[in-house]
């Protein structure tokens, strides 16, 4: 996976202070993207162990606290994505379970594939759906266009029940 | 012989030998040349030199008359004629120069003037009064009042000697912290009324708004009243008597429940009405008055009420619209145990304040431990930044009724211009300028010397300066001892140190150029110091908010050493110690470079971070004032809090050729559009009223603090 960029310190994607990664590759190619550069996912630079590393690091420093983790891009759940992006989340959950994970998607949450939905499970809220320009609102939270949703994923898998939660590993 | 002759003002008058003759006679009696018998024939020879020349004017007269005198080998005679001459077209020209000023307000040509002040609104007429009154007030201060090495250095860009409008002329201080608790509790005269101590909270805010109105016309700087939460505490209780009493007359069930109620709402529409009052007045100073409400210590729910009713009434706006307040500058104290976590009594407040300042700008904060590290007492700064210090002598208030005299700031990036790279010499002249410093702040003090109270009874007489003076008595003894304190002031740290070490690398990457200007600073202060010994007097180090400085300093250096990349090339100074408005570093980063700035000047400083709209994340605002809360004592946050009162939309709007622009519906109509920025340390409104071509220039080029990537 190649990454476009990491802010250590970030406000605007999520609540809280976080951590935000973005990374390349989206197939969407949604018309007024605010980051288009980042479809192509040989774009930017690759995703390495030691980034993954300073990640950790970042959100367990104590120093400037962080609430989470924010995912975006591109596009996280892009097929070529999934398994860097499942090992980090994976990781992030595993050693510093207080910290939230948003993530942004273009794709809608009831189409997610098998291999999108074991990273769904790790993940605290989902904001789904491609950006639609016509319906463009400056005035949204954490969403740039209305037909997208901030979807806090334990409510709704406790709603929907359609991810079989025993093959989640 | 010429038949006329051009004055310099263009009038046309008929030529006549006797004036010039009176001329040559004044210069010769003035080198004792006794050789009278040569003016008959000096004077032929000028009459036939003239006649080549007709009409003729002033200029030529005088050559031909210098040749002449020359020819007759009266050459010290010529000089005094030169010199003399040289005095009389300086006169001439500062005669034509207030002259210009003047024609400039009126035509509202001269738009330094008119925009030098973003709280002035120069079209109506008492602020036009006003800055009649300052050119006139800064003409004479200039002619006859001050050194001439002093105004000098001041028109040079050398030294910069604030308000020169209203000091030295008039014998006026600059901010001050008023004894509002004392005139309160005592009582004092208003004009022709006894005001006696109020009921009810309703009137003692009222009283209190009357207080600022009367101390904001007699002084220039900011009005601050420090603990307001604390001193009017006791007019909310009496207001629950009152309403208390009421329930009891009217037989009303619960009547503890009904009282509070009662006096919940009438404290908030008090401190409305309060809000409504320092926005509408117009002192005779022709502007609102700068005024800052400091709160938060209290801890009584009558406190607790008056600081809810305080945010309460911010986030309300004002108006119509509810538009942002731009005064009164909230400044909120944070406490350890008292409101800064989440299991302290006052939380709440904190909480509520974090959404006012997403929405609001203000409250800033003051973190209470950092305040008394730096300034050694905790207290609300006069104006925007002046901090007092502490002072506990005999039963006396440490702070309240306490002030600040002037402020001379100092031009750095100049002196290390001058210095060409060489940090020795760059220390050798800052020591020279520092004594120059020295006597233009003495010459406020002076000024101050020998006025009676009467010319400010408010002031003076009245319990605003926390002593109460007869008429006739000097002042100066309220200023003296270190009671008062009179600031050196300084701009663009930033541009000194790339000014001797080259613009790479950044100030922020480099230690070297760190540790200099923290040697500045250090330097600066020991001046301070020393001049504290050597008189009585408060000296102190204040870091500069250069609203219309850091053009004025910059336009000047450019014109003498033309454009310096990392100087002078971006047409203003950086305020201070403060990090360069762009270079992209989280606020949490520049915190920590601010840090050790303010325990050195600790006569005034603020830090600011610059975030994106967090009305929506006040938890990512919270961590940055927690974190500030353990390194800086004066934090302010400036976020985009503009608002479009045609489609509703809340945040940054972007500056264009049309003007501030709404993002969302592309509304550009001044009146349905609220735009909000910093300018100094306190707010303003640049589509309203322009900054300064300087300031615009630096509020553009701000970079938001949160958008770093690794
Ligand atoms: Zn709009």
């Amino acid at each position: 996976m190649n990454y476009h960029a990491y802010y250590p310190i970030d406000v605007v994607n999520g609540p809280g202070t976080r951590c935000t990664l973005f990374v390349s590759g989206c197939e969407h190619r949604c018309r007024g993207c605010y980051n288009a550069a980042t479809w192509n996912p040989h774009n930017g630079l690759p995703f390495t162990p030691q980034l993954e590393e300073r990640i950790l690091q970042d959100l367990a420093d104590t120093d400037i606290p962080r609430q989470g983790l924010s995912l975006s891009g591109g596009d996280p759940l892009y097929p070529a994505n999934l398994s860097a992006v499942f090992s980090l989340v994976k990781r992030v959950k595993q050693e510093l379970p207080d910290k939230d994970i948003w993530c942004w998607t273009g794709y809608r949450l009831g189409q997610l594939t098998k291999q999108q939905q074991r990273v769904l499970s790790f993940i605290d809220v989902l904001i789904d759906g491609p950006f639609v320009e016509p319906l463009k609102d400056p005035r949204l939270v954490w969403r740039g266009s209305q037909n997208q949703r901030v979807v806090p994923i334990a409510a709704w898998l406790a709603a929907n029940h359609r991810v079989d939660t025993q093959s989640i590993g | 012989m010429p038949e006329h002759v051009i004055k310099r003002d263009g009038q046309t008058i008929p030529f006549n030998i006797h004036r010039i003759e009176t001329a040559i006679v004044k210069a010769m009696g003035s080198v004792q040349c006794h050789q009278t018998h040569l003016l008959p024939l000096l004077c032929t020879d000028i009459e036939r030199e003239l006649s080549g020349h007709q009409p003729c004017d002033i200029d030529t007269i005088q050559q031909v008359v210098e040749a002449a005198l020359i020819r007759h080998r009266l050459v010290d005679v010529a000089r005094s004629y030169i010199a003399y001459r040289r005095t009389r077209d300086i006169e001439r020209e500062r005669r034509s120069k207030l002259n210009d000023d003047i024609v400039g307000l009126i035509s509202r040509r001269n738009s330094a003037l008119l925009n030098e002040n973003a709280n002035k609104d120069s079209y109506v007429i008492p602020t036009q009064r006003d800055l009649l009154a300052g050119i006139v007030a800064r003409h004479i201060a200039k002619t006859q009042l001050l050194p001439q090495d002093v105004v000098q250095a001041h028109e040079h860009g050398d030294i910069h000697y604030h308000d020169l409008d209203y000091a030295p002329f008039f014998p006026m201080f600059n901010c001050m912290l008023v004894d509002l608790e004392g005139m309160l509790t005592q009582g004092f005269r208003m004009g022709n009324a006894e005001i006696e101590p109020p009921k009810s909270i309703t009137t003692a805010a009222h009283v209190t708004a009357q207080i600022i109105a009367q101390v904001a016309s007699h002084i220039y700087g900011g009005t601050t009243i420090d603990r307001i939460d604390e001193i009017l505490a006791p007019y909310v209780t009496a207001s629950f008597h009152k309403h208390l009493t009421t329930a009891e007359q009217w037989n009303i069930a619960d009547v503890n429940a009904y009282a509070m109620q009662q006096t919940e709402r009438e404290c908030f529409d008090a401190f409305q009405a309060l809000e409504y009052e320092v926005n509408t007045l117009h002192t005779s100073n022709g502007q609102t008055p700068f005024v800052t409400f400091g709160f938060g210590l209290g801890q009584g729910w009558q406190e607790r009420l008056i600081q809810k009713a305080i945010l309460k009434v911010r986030l309300a706006g004002l108006g119509r619209n509810r538009k942002t307040a731009v005064f009164p500058k909230l400044v909120l104290a944070i406490k350890e145990g008292l409101n800064r976590s989440t299991n302290d009594p006052n939380y709440d407040i904190k909480q509520l304040a974090l959404q006012c300042a997403s929405q609001r700008m203000y409250p800033d904060i003051l973190n209470y431990d950092q305040v008394v590290l730096a300034t050694g007492s905790f207290k609300t700064p006069m104006g925007c930044r002046s901090f007092l210090d502490n002072r506990q002598q005999n039963s006396e208030h440490p702070h309240a009724g306490r002030n600040n005299l002037g402020v001379v700031s100092i031009n750095l990036p100049r002196i290390a211009l001058l210095a060409e790279q060489d940090s020795a010499r760059f220390f050798a002249l800052l020591h020279q300028r520092l004594a120059l410093c020295f006597s233009a702040l003495m010459s406020r003090v002076d000024r101050l010397k020998g006025v009676k109270a009467r010319v400010a009874p408010i002031l003076y007489m009245e319990g605003a300066c926390g002593i109460r003076l007869k008429a006739d008595d000097d002042i100066f003894q309220l200023f003296h001892d270190g009671r008062a304190t009179v600031s050196l002031g300084y701009i663009g740290l930033h541009e000194t140190a790339n000014a001797l070490f080259g613009r790479e690398p950044h100030i922020y990457d480099c230690e070297h150029k760190q540790r200099f200007a923290i040697a500045v600073v250090e330097t600066l202060k020991q001046a301070t110091d020393q001049w504290r010994q050597k008189t009585d007097l408060g000296f102190s180090l204040y870091s500069t908010p250069s609203e219309s400085l850091c053009a004025r300093f910059c336009e000047l250096d450019t014109k003498e050493f033309g454009v310096i990349p990392g100087v002078t090339d971006k047409g203003y100074y950086t305020n201070s110690f403060h990090l360069d408005v762009e270079k992209k570093v989280t606020p949490y980063d520049k915190i920590l470079f601010e840090k050790p700035y303010p325990r050195i000047a600790s006569g005034g400083f603020i830090c600011y971070g610059e975030f994106p709209n967090l009305q929506h994340n006040l938890k990512a605002l919270e961590d940055v004032w927690d974190f500030s809360y353990r390194h800086v004592p004066y934090y302010g946050t400036n976020t985009p809090i503009d608002e479009c009162f045609r489609c509703g939309f809340q945040g940054e709007f972007n500056c264009t050729a049309k003007g501030f622009c709404c993002p969302a519906c592309a509304n550009h109509d001044p009146q349905s559009i609220s735009v909000t920025r910093r300018v100094c340390g306190y707010l303003g409104a640049p589509n309203a009223r322009p900054f300064n071509a300087g300031k615009q220039e630096e509020v553009k080029r701000r970079v938001k603090h949160l958008a770093t990537p690794l």
